[in-house]
């Protein structure tokens, strides 16, 4: 234990020092900050609660990639996760385009006809929550094959998909915090 | 150029270890993905703070009768789609080095998106000539059809898809500047644009139903 030690303490240069021991602070803190709403919230199965732990935690987790990501980078992690052959070289960066005519026209062939289910949609009287839920999924439907197969996002990296995908997904979600006020707004009207 | 091949040249073990592009990407083409997510988010939350007035409200005006308004902005979405297809089209023949073709392609591209334009600022003009809808008024005949309307109609209505147009006008701009200059631009220029232009394709796909055919008006007044 005590060479690994010292073999860290060689690794560890002042500012990555400073650097991790700060971010390692501020996860503890905001772990601490997600136990301590569990331990004092009177009902934990609240929007609001869960809100708070969920954030809580969200941030610590993003205060903690700096620490695992040193770790992983000077040999600490790297053991749990090897495999053999790990060592390829990577491809060099070519002009590539795959795909063909036939796949994009049945993909606009799909895209058309998810549109006309729609605007069918639109004349048939269902009820609004089941409508939108058709609606939204069909479009998100839509979005997600313009930008697997238009976009180009299925023949890219994960990892591109995994940068951008999610933090877009979050920051929605993120917008539709406010969302249940609108309810609140519509019942606690007294003008009527 | 040479910083492509020197880049390429230095293989190592992964995209992160230096020397080579992470994700596999340019840097050019990493920055249009980021402002392609950043600008998701824009329309977003607009849609959003659009359902939340909407939600919120006593009543919502319904006024899109299908003829204009449903046929025209179904023909908009499929001129979109199509053009879509063929900028998919301009970026294969740039992959194959055939200039010419994805000059063509791209101009194709670009009727579409006119086409969309001129489609839509008909339709602009007929709901506020005709109609005489504000953004924060209604015209007075929506007031006797829905009373207790919301008078955001027009404001929710005018942003999300004025600041779409936007978008189509400054795509179709650079698509032009693109297929100008083709002759002095990578393949990879040529891609960034087609990511920029089936961005503008996917926002509509939202906008529409959202929009047009939450509102489809199903008695509309005989004229």
């Amino acid at each position: 234990m005590s060479t690994r030690f010292g073999s860290l303490g060689n690794l560890m240069k002042k500012q990555d020092l400073i650097l991790n021991a700060v971010c390692l602070l501020f996860a503890t803190g905001f772990v601490v900050m997600a136990l301590s709403n569990v331990r004092r919230a009177g009902n934990f199965f609240s929007i609001d609660s869960l809100f708070i732990t969920l954030v809580s935690l969200m941030l610590a987790g993003i205060f903690m990639v700096i620490p695992l990501l040193w770790a992983y980078e000077n040999g600490v992690l790297k053991n749990l996760f090897a495999a053999e052959g790990d060592d390829v070289p990577a491809e060099a960066l070519p002009v590539h385009f795959e795909g063909t005519t036939k796949l994009f026209l049945s993909i606009l062939g799909f895209l058309l006809f998810l549109t006309v289910i729609e605007v069918f949609l639109a004349y048939v009287q269902v009820p609004l929550a089941l409508m939108l839920t058709i609606l939204v999924g069909l479009s998100l439907i839509k979005a997600a094959l313009i930008l697997a197969y238009f976009m180009h996002l299925r023949y890219e990296r994960m990892s591109l998909v995994y940068t951008l995908i999610p933090m877009l997904v979050i920051c929605i979600c993120l917008l539709f915090i406010f969302f249940p006020d609108s309810f609140r707004i519509f019942n606690l009207r007294n003008y009527r | 150029m040479s910083t492509h091949a020197h880049a390429a040249e230095r293989l190592t073990a992964d995209d992160w270890s230096g020397g080579t592009f992470p994700y596999h990407i340019g840097h050019k083409k990493l920055g249009m993905w980021l402002f392609i997510v950043s600008d998701a988010l824009t329309f977003s939350a607009l849609l959003i703070g659009y359902s939340y007035v909407r939600v919120s409200s006593d009543a919502w005006p319904t006024p899109f009768a299908f003829y204009p308004s449903i046929i025209f902005s179904t023909v908009m979405t499929l001129c979109l789609l199509a053009s879509s297809f063929t900028m998919v089209m301009a970026v294969g023949a740039s992959a194959r080095r055939d200039r010419r073709k994805a000059r063509r392609w791209i101009g194709a591209t670009m009727l579409g998106g006119l086409t969309f334009l001129v489609l839509h600022i008909y339709e602009w003009l007929h709901l506020i000539n005709d109609y005489g809808l504000k953004p924060f008024s209604l015209p007075a005949a929506w007031l006797e059809r829905w009373p207790q309307a919301s008078p955001l109609f027009g404001a929710t209505f005018f942003a999300i898809t004025g600041l779409h147009m936007f978008h189509v006008l400054t795509g179709v701009i650079y698509l032009g500047y693109i297929a100008l200059r083709i002759r002095r631009k990578t393949h990879e220029d040529v891609e960034i644009s087609g990511l920029y232009w089936h961005f503008v394709d996917l926002v509509w796909m939202f906008v529409f139903p959202l929009i047009y055919l939450l509102s489809v008006d199903f008695h509309p007044p005989v004229h």
